[in-house]
């Protein structure tokens, strides 16, 4: 397994992590801060789903071809 | 009154125009059946990536969506939060699954796995796994049409109506032209939708609460709970955190594997276009957040419609809202169900025929007879989903977890299939077998589940036991016809 693989496979299990129990109840689950008018319980999915995105980029873009 | 003849007016612009998308490229398909269900393979990535989007994002999303955000809260999430990775694994299966449908011709995920192992029973399996979600799915997509009509002229087209109506055209339309049919409509579709949803999501909630952070500031001051995961479940107690996170967990198993989705891999021109259609799904995710931010500006609305699922065209019945803007949500909920439909309605039919009758029956079909029988075939899924859409009397949304339990079965059996060497007939036959039956029997007796999971993760478990320990205890010596397939399915074109 090369590193960039092993580096995928670990974030794909921090964000399933974060997207449900226990990340998502430690760590992401309150009200404030209010985030672009949005409680910090629904920014912290949309940020995954933002960082997922950004992590296929690089990780597309960094295989070979 | 002339208010509703405007809605009603472009509602019926909207699916006359859909029609006229979805027909014109029927002219350009080959005759054949690998013309009409994958498309030639020649879908580039603009069209792959509305057509798996919008195949995704359908009644479930545009009605079940703000249902969910305003009963439930924050338990919606989830399905933002599954969508983060439920593709992912797409990345990685999908090339794959091209390479071999190229070299051997297959147009279908049973065909697929079928083939390896030569027996012709697991492809009947896999048929009858497929049809039997399909059908409750595809009624979902024909109610939530029917809710939309029924609601715009204030009652005045009934349900049964409605969907009759919406259903009749996308029938047509995938009668004449196929899957390039369906590509070309969600294209439109999907930017529709987008578009639309936007406008509603941030509209809604300035007019009615003067902002976004103002309408949250109001629900944490009343309902705290409301904005706190796991949410609450349709009774208004608090919903589980297990639960919560196994449905996160079985809807990223089961989403690249859902039929109609992975046939897409057989449908892309090439690799690359299915990776980079991957790598933007997400963009497309980003578009549940106004239909969440609609379904929470119901939860100080006033008054409340007959169903959670109602709720977004309950609000827009209920304001001072133009005509014009009813006309085109109707349109827009209109399509989210359509392009949802058609897919399933194709890949239903398709499965059918091939998997369940070419494959494990052994019909001799030529191509154009096979066309010819995909099209009975397309009648009567139609039909049958119509019947259960009108006497179904539930809510959206959990009606398709349900159907993810079965569906998520196929997932272990797909990348043992596509990457595990080892992996025998019997052992995909056991795991489909095994995993399919605790599921179904933990969904109807739910008191039989140690933890109040999902009744699929119990299912996917046992699957993978025994697709290991079966496939170990029968693994003879590796045929060459496995080798050589492996060998197809790892090496880039």
């Amino acid at each position: 397994m090369t590193l960039r693989n092993a580096l995928f496979g670990l974030y794909a299990l921090c964000c399933l992590g974060a997207m449900t129990w226990p990340g998502y109840a430690l760590f992401g689950n309150s009200i404030e801060p209010f985030v672009l008018g949005l409680p910090f319980s629904f920014v912290w999915v949309i940020g995954w789903v933002l960082a997922t995105f950004a992590v296929m980029v690089i990780y597309h873009n960094t295989g070979d071809r | 009154m002339p208010a509703s003849w405007i809605v009603i007016g472009i509602s019926v612009a909207y699916l006359a125009a859909s029609l006229v998308v979805g027909m014109w490229p029927g002219r350009k398909a080959s005759g054949t059946a690998a013309g009409f269900v994958a498309g030639d393979r020649s879908l580039g990535l603009i069209v792959m990536y509305f057509i798996t989007g919008a195949t995704i994002f359908s009644s479930f999303a545009f009605l079940g969506g703000p249902g969910w955000a305003y009963k439930k809260g924050a338990a919606a999430f989830y399905i933002l939060g599954y969508g983060a990775l439920g593709l992912v694994p797409f990345y990685f299966l999908g090339p794959r699954a091209a390479r071999l449908g190229r070299q051997y011709g297959f147009i279908s995920q049973a065909e697929m796995i079928a083939h390896r192992y030569g027996r012709r029973s697991i492809a009947g399996v896999m048929a009858v796994i497929s049809v039997a979600a399909f059908i409750p799915y595809l009624a979902l997509q024909i109610k939530g049409a029917g809710y939309v009509l029924f609601a715009v002229t204030r009652g005045e087209v009934p349900v049964w109506l409605g969907g009759a109506l919406v259903y009749g055209v996308v029938m047509v339309y995938v009668l004449r032209s196929g899957v390039l049919g369906v590509g070309w409509t969600n294209t439109f579709q999907g930017v529709f939708m987008m578009a639309l949803a936007w406008g509603l999501g941030l509209y809604l909630p300035y007019k009615l609460y003067g902002g976004v952070q103002p309408m949250f500031e109001q629900i944490a001051a009343s309902q705290p709970e409301h904005l706190l995961a796991p949410g609450l479940t349709a009774a208004g107690d608090p919903w589980g955190w297990g639960p919560y996170s196994s449905a996160v967990l079985v809807s990223i198993i089961g989403f690249s594997v859902w039929p109609h989705l992975f046939m897409k891999a057989f449908t892309a021109r090439d690799e690359s276009t299915l990776r980079k259609t991957v790598v933007l799904y997400p963009t497309f995710q980003i578009f549940l957040v106004p239909l969440f931010l609609i379904g929470f500006a119901g939860v100080n609305f006033g008054s409340a419609p007959e169903s959670a699922d109602q709720i977004l065209p309950h609000m827009l019945m209920n304001m001072q809202i133009p005509a014009v803007l009813v006309g085109l949500f109707c349109a827009g909920a209109l399509a989210a169900s359509m392009s949802s439909g058609d897919a399933m309605v194709h890949a239903a039919a398709s499965i059918a025929v091939r998997d369940g009758g070419v494959r494990a029956l052994g019909w001799k079909l030529d191509d154009a007879t096979q066309r010819t029988w995909i099209r009975y075939a397309v009648v009567v899924v139609m039909i049958a989903s119509y019947l259960l859409a009108v006497m179904y009397r539930g809510d959206l949304v959990s009606l398709l977890l349900w159907a993810y339990g079965p569906v998520g079965q196929f997932f272990p059996v797909v990348v043992a299939t596509l990457y595990w060497k080892r992996a025998t007939g019997a052992g995909v036959l056991a795991g489909l077998l095994g995993g399919g039956a605790v599921t179904v029997a933990l969904t109807l007796y739910p008191a039989g589940m140690p933890w109040p999971l999902h009744a699929g993760i119990y299912g996917v478990i046992v699957n993978l036991v025994l697709l290991v320990s079966v496939s170990w205890l029968t693994a003879g010596s590796l045929t060459t016809q496995d080798s050589g397939y492996l060998d197809v399915a790892g090496t880039p074109s």
